[in-house]
């Protein structure tokens, strides 16, 4: 019988540390949800993607218009890799990353790849999820046109699914509009983004963003703006 | 040579491993030994004979004989000529069976080895002398082993094993004298001239001559008697000049027929890699780079030094090093001879901290990036860092560092400090001078994406602002705006000045967009996200 006292000044004890103490079975609960997946620690986006960026699958961030945050979570997901000291490969479809946009400290994980297109983009991920380095790959194609990425044969995407599996690492897609069929996971960003935003927190405004989860028909060829929503998930 | 006090040098011990006839060894150390066989020297206008076996010898072989003539007493003789490849690898097998024994050795000449055995003591000699014997009797090399107080007394046991038909001969201190005395003073390496005045003087032995008085040797018989007196009497000390352990992690081999397919030079390549690795993984070392070297045919030369990314003894990453720049290779002439050596590295320079996170493997890390610089090109991949200078648009690349320290709060402060407000309106300080985080868009907001065509605009203004922008891509009303930010450098390039106005917009269900006027006309840079 555990004296209540004891269990009081436990309890006590986990209040002040913050919950950076869990009991076993949360630890266990918390590693079978990490295994799966590499949660955001965003609560909307994780809910949307299911617990996290799912391992070993590809996900779609679809951004339809212009500062419609996409980039917001790009450079979060730098962030959160730099905090959990894993390497990232960016895809650069259309070379227009700019540094000065991110943290120093974030960059110092960051592998860049410019890339003239899609297809370009895409055999070089084939090339990067071979390697046990890197567990997580940006293909940033939100400035490539649909009919650049249609050119990318199906098979290849599958390719470089086998891969992820094998190494259970994660790729994320940023688009505006969905990509690949081959995707598991396809999430439409909407971070509201007034002038004023360029004084606000990054992640507060990640916070602030709506995410949905969306998913093709089967009959429907990626690419195409069609495609029905799933609930709606304010963050 | 420097002395030391008797009472010190009693604490040192040494071993001369020699191997006699070290070049007919070489040669002859992985054939049947019961053949007779000669060495002979080519060079001269008459060939002679250079050495020979005890089976050619006892046929009437001897050294200095004309080939002709030694064939003409032994028919079944088998010349050899002297190689330097196999001679090589001979004394690296030699020095690295010895240094089974004890780790510091000096190569005091060739096929003479001498050995410190202060690190070992005295009791395990014998057993390691025999140890030696049998490990070097499987190479083929057959050597004796002389053991003295000093280096010199050492190689004079040695001799006298050799000489004696013996394997191993121990100049033990308590006795020396004497069993120097059973000692002919032609075992020394003295000059015919002090050996004639030893023999004038009824001087026979070494033991005889080490009970002379050092005064009398000094006044009569110079620096030369005076030096063999201080040897046999085990007061002339020598420090060891250590055997570079590099040498042992070459090979080298001469194809007898040129070759000009990859294949073959491959095939020894991977011997080669087989061979070295298990020595450098028995000194407890790692490979930092592979030195190939390829003699061809014509007499040219091909070397070249292979960098790996980080220590390694794996045989499958060294030969896939060395195997695929001999592919990349365009081979004018027939190979004729291929010498490769391991760089070593301690490996513990390459070791990693306990809660580190880095590279997992560095050398798929450099495979990868070759490969992806082949379809990107080699100025496109690397980990950006922004350029020291208020030009927004300039950064440059650098290597990704192999380890990621841990995210320091103090670094967060650093950042945070960094993280500007950005407010409306009036000029900002980041004219020439000013701190670049003046003018460095804030790292807090969404990020900022460049177009990477030209977008030329047309904007209007009303009240110095801008209120409307026309566009190939952007079009619409100008809801918002944030600047006018002054901007500019290089003024005292002449020709590279530049100067830019830059405007944040937030135009009407379209976006936050950047525009920036430079050189007379307004553009489009990019967009936040």
């Amino acid at each position: 019988m555990v004296d209540s006292g004891k269990k009081a000044a436990l309890e006590a004890i986990r209040s002040q540390l913050g919950g950076k103490v869990v009991s076993g079975t949360e630890f266990l609960q918390q590693r079978e949800r990490n295994d799966a997946c590499l949660p955001t620690h965003f609560p909307g986006l994780d809910e949307a993607l299911g617990g996290g960026l799912p391992r070993g699958q590809l996900t779609e961030m679809i951004g339809s218009s212009v500062s419609s945050g996409s980039g917001l979570v790009m450079a979060e997901l730098l962030a959160l890799a730099r905090r959990e000291r894993r390497y990232v490969i960016l895809l650069d479809v259309g070379r227009g990353f700019t540094p000065w946009s991110f943290s120093d400290r974030d960059l110092e994980v960051l592998l860049w790849v410019g890339c003239d297109n899609a297809q370009m983009a895409i055999e070089a991920l084939d090339v990067a999820t071979r390697d046990e380095n890197f567990s997580l790959f940006l293909v940033d194609l939100r400035d490539s046109e649909a009919a650049d990425w249609k050119s990318v044969r199906s098979s290849q995407w599958y390719r470089i699914l086998g891969q992820m599996r094998e190494r259970e690492t994660a790729a994320v897609l940023f688009s505006p509009a969905p990509v690949t069929a081959a995707s598991k996971v396809r999430v439409e960003v909407a971070v509201p983004m007034p002038l004023a935003s360029l004084n606000e927190n990054r992640a507060e405004l990640v916070r602030q963003g709506k995410f949905r989860r969306t998913h093709f028909s089967s009959n429907q060829a990626p690419g195409r703006r069609s495609y029905r929503g799933e609930a709606l998930q304010a963050g | 040579m420097p002395r030391l006090p008797s009472s010190l040098s009693r604490a040192n011990h040494y071993a001369v491993v020699w191997c006699a006839d070290f070049r007919l060894q070489a040669v002859v150390r992985l054939s049947n030994r019961g053949i007779p066989v000669a060495l002979i020297d080519d060079s001269k206008r008459q060939s002679v004979v250079l050495s020979c076996n005890p089976v050619a010898a006892h046929a009437g072989v001897y050294e200095g004989i004309p080939t002709v003539q030694a064939l003409a007493r032994c028919p079944d003789l088998s010349i050899k000529q002297p190689s330097a490849a196999s001679e090589m690898a001979a004394e690296r097998t030699l020095l690295e069976l010895s240094l089974n024994w004890v780790p510091l050795i000096e190569e005091t000449e060739q096929g003479m080895l001498t050995l410190d055995l202060s690190s070992q003591p005295e009791m395990h000699w014998d057993d390691s002398a025999r140890s030696l014997f049998s490990r070097l009797d499987s190479a083929g090399l057959d050597v004796v082993v002389g053991m003295g107080e000093t280096p010199s007394l050492a190689r004079i046991a040695a001799q006298v094993a050799q000489e004696r038909g013996m394997r191993l001969w121990h100049l033990a201190p308590g006795n020396r004298l004497d069993l120097l005395e059973a000692l002919p003073v032609t075992v020394a390496e003295i000059s015919s001239g002090l050996v004639g005045k030893l023999h004038l003087w009824g001087v026979e032995s070494l033991g005889a001559f080490a009970r002379l008085r050092r005064e009398t040797i000094a006044s009569r018989l110079g620096e030369e008697g005076v030096e063999l007196w201080l040897q046999l009497t085990g007061r002339l000390q020598r420090p060891l000049r250590p055997a570079s352990l590099e040498q042992l992690f070459e090979e080298h081999y001469d194809f007898e027929h040129e070759v000009r397919e990859r294949e073959p030079v491959l095939f020894i390549f991977h011997r080669f890699i087989e061979r070295l690795t298990a020595r450098l993984s028995g000194t407890g070392r790692a490979a930092t780079a592979v030195h190939l070297l390829l003699t061809f045919a014509d007499g040219s030369c091909y070397g070249k030094r292979l960098t790996l990314p980080e220590p390694t003894l794996d045989e499958e990453i060294l030969f896939r090093v060395g195997s695929g720049h001999l592919e990349t290779l365009e081979l004018k002439s027939e190979i004729s001879s291929v010498r490769l050596r391991l760089e070593p590295s301690d490996l513990i320079a390459s070791q990693q901290t306990l809660f580190g996170a880095g590279l997992k493997n560095r050398h798929h890390y450099e495979e990868t990036l070759k490969r992806l610089r082949q379809i990107v090109g080699s100025d496109r991949v690397g980990s950006p860092r922004p350029k020291d200078s208020h030009r927004p648009d300039r950064f440059e690349l650098v290597p990704l560092s192999a380890e990621i320290d841990e995210p320091s709060h103090q670094g967060a402060l650093v950042v945070e400090e960094s993280r500007l407000p950005y407010t409306s309106g009036g000029v900002s300080s980041g004219a020439p001078g000013a701190g670049p985080a003046t003018v460095a868009p804030p790292i807090v907001g969404p990020t900022f994406r460049r177009y990477t065509r030209r977008i030329v605009a047309e904007v209007q203004f009303r009240d110095a602002k801008p209120v409307r922008l026309d566009s190939s891509r952007i079009k619409g009303i100008v809801t918002n705006a944030y600047g006018p930010w002054q901007n500019g450098g290089e003024w005292w390039h002449e020709g590279k000045s530049w100067s830019r106005t830059e405007w944040d917009l937030e135009i009407m269900k379209q976006g936050l967009f950047r525009l920036v006027g430079t050189e007379g006309e307004w553009i489009v840079e990019g967009y936040y996200d």
